[in-house]
């Protein structure tokens, strides 16, 4: 009897003495990347990440005629280091083969999610990135009316892209992310009745199957898509598996780039199963802590 | 009837009474170590709350799980997501007795802590090894243990088993001053 009471008695009082601290929400998304875009998460301070992105695809090529390429026509791919300059701060660099661009980023965290003590609804993270592509997508006619065509100059190659990423883990397994879009690209204003100003609406989520699994999606809606080509929004499905210090995300997906700007305006393609819309997408990201 | 009553009261102001006595620390530190050959894992949490009564020789442990920090912040959020599930079970706890303890006698002994741990939910009795020091009436009690991580089903997947170890070593440091504000 006496022991029963003390041993009650032992863990109110621990209670008693409990003070609660209010904890940021930790892992909204497992990677810096939900499936194609950036997600909320930041790295931590003296974080280097090293990133290989690839996407593989085939042309589309008649049935009458053979094919000889094996596995894949076409790969493009990225490699990328991020950096955690701050807890709250991570910057970034990529290469990507296929328009042989370069692009830079920092993403800053503004709020965490805090879900005890004083509590905070959602994760918000400022994302700010800008890229110069050497292969433009667009030519330009040499002089006005001519059938000749010129090359984009430089100044013209940048492109930048700012997100509002809003997200908000709304249970152990499933996460959600909003991302107001505005987009930048010079070679676009070019063109005749053109604007170089886009905008656009990303929505991410990802769903834990295990302690170690995640079901990922990805989808940015354009509401003025540009006129002069064909364009589709960007959609994705895929997996992404934690593996110690290794991230393998695996997607199926109709966007081929990897830099924001050129993948949410200018996916060419719809998503479906057809050879040159269905993209195969691997994506491994090494953790280092220095 | 009154008699059982009475009985029954006078033996809870007792334990209430052991309750006066009490010795309190809220920095207590627990560092625990996971050594193989592919990987040494090490964390310390300097948060531990603990209570002790000397009188009754009881002593009870709380640890909050997400106040672990690891030199690799990667392993902070897999501790904390994959493998102890700290928004399911947010605290560890563990309540017991040291066998044959002397509240009257200074300095150093050792002596043994006999109780039950609580992780994850699931407890399991626990012994370890322990040195109690008493100096200027304050109380400093450190010592080590070994837990199993398949007795509290923490689950590693078969690929990562390797670098996690079956037993993790625990040491823990606790220094006790007297608790004032107790009501």
């Amino acid at each position: 009897m006496i022991q029963v009471i003390h041993a009650q008695d032992l863990l109110k009082a621990l209670e008693a003495e409990t003070v609660e601290k209010s904890q940021p929400t930790i892992a909204t998304f497992k990677g810096t990347h939900i499936s194609i875009g950036h997600s909320v998460e930041t790295r931590k301070k003296g974080v280097l990440e090293i990133s290989s992105m690839n996407r593989f695809w085939n042309r589309p090529i008649p049935d009458s005629e053979p094919t000889q390429t094996f596995v894949a026509d076409k790969w493009n791919s990225r490699v990328g280091l991020d950096y955690g300059v701050l807890d709250r701060f991570t910057v970034g660099a990529g290469y990507s083969t296929d328009n042989r661009s370069v692009d830079v980023f920092g993403k800053y965290r503004l709020f965490y999610q805090r879900d005890s003590g004083k509590t905070f609804p959602f994760s918000i993270t400022l994302f700010q990135g800008g890229v110069y592509r050497e292969k433009s997508s667009i030519r330009l006619p040499l002089y006005e009316g001519s059938p000749m065509e010129k090359e984009v100059s430089s100044k013209d190659k940048f492109a930048a892209t700012t997100q509002v990423l809003i997200a908000r883990k709304i249970s152990r397994n499933f996460s959600l992310q909003i991302a107001p879009t505005y987009v930048y690209r010079a070679e676009d204003g070019l063109v005749a009745d053109e604007s170089a100003h886009h905008f656009a609406l990303g929505f991410g989520a990802r769903y834990k199957v295990s302690n170690h699994v995640s079901i990922v999606s990805e989808y940015y809606y354009v509401p003025n898509p540009v006129d002069f080509v064909d364009t589709y929004g960007p959609f994705s499905l895929g997996a992404n598996w934690e593996l110690s210090d290794v991230l393998l995300q695996f997607k199926l997906t109709n966007a081929r780039d990897f830099v924001e700007d050129q993948f949410i305006i200018k996916t060419g393609n719809n998503f479906n199963f057809r050879d040159g819309n269905l993209h195969f997408g691997f994506h491994a990201t090494y953790f280092i802590q220095l | 009837m009154n008699k059982l009553l009475l009985l029954l009261v006078s033996v809870y102001s007792i334990s209430f009474a052991h309750a006066q006595d009490g010795y309190i620390t809220r920095q207590g530190e627990v560092t625990f170590f996971s050594y193989t050959s592919v990987e040494n894992i090490q964390a310390t949490n300097n948060q531990v709350l603990s209570l002790f009564y000397p009188s009754s020789s009881r002593i009870g442990v709380q640890i909050l799980m997400r106040a672990f920090t690891f030199k690799k912040s990667l392993m902070y959020e897999h501790f904390n997501e994959s493998y102890i599930e700290s928004d399911l079970y947010p605290k560890a706890t563990f309540e017991g007795d040291i066998i044959g303890f002397d509240a009257n006698q200074e300095g150093s002994q050792t002596r043994i802590i006999k109780g039950t741990f609580t992780l994850r939910d699931i407890t399991k009795p626990i012994e370890m090894k322990a040195t109690i020091i008493k100096t200027n009436g304050a109380y400093t009690i450190s010592g080590e243990l070994e837990v199993l991580i398949k007795d509290y089903e923490i689950k590693v997947p078969p690929i990562l088993s390797p670098n996690i170890a079956k037993n993790i070593q625990v040491s823990f440091k606790f220094q006790y001053v007297p608790n004032d504000d107790q009501k």
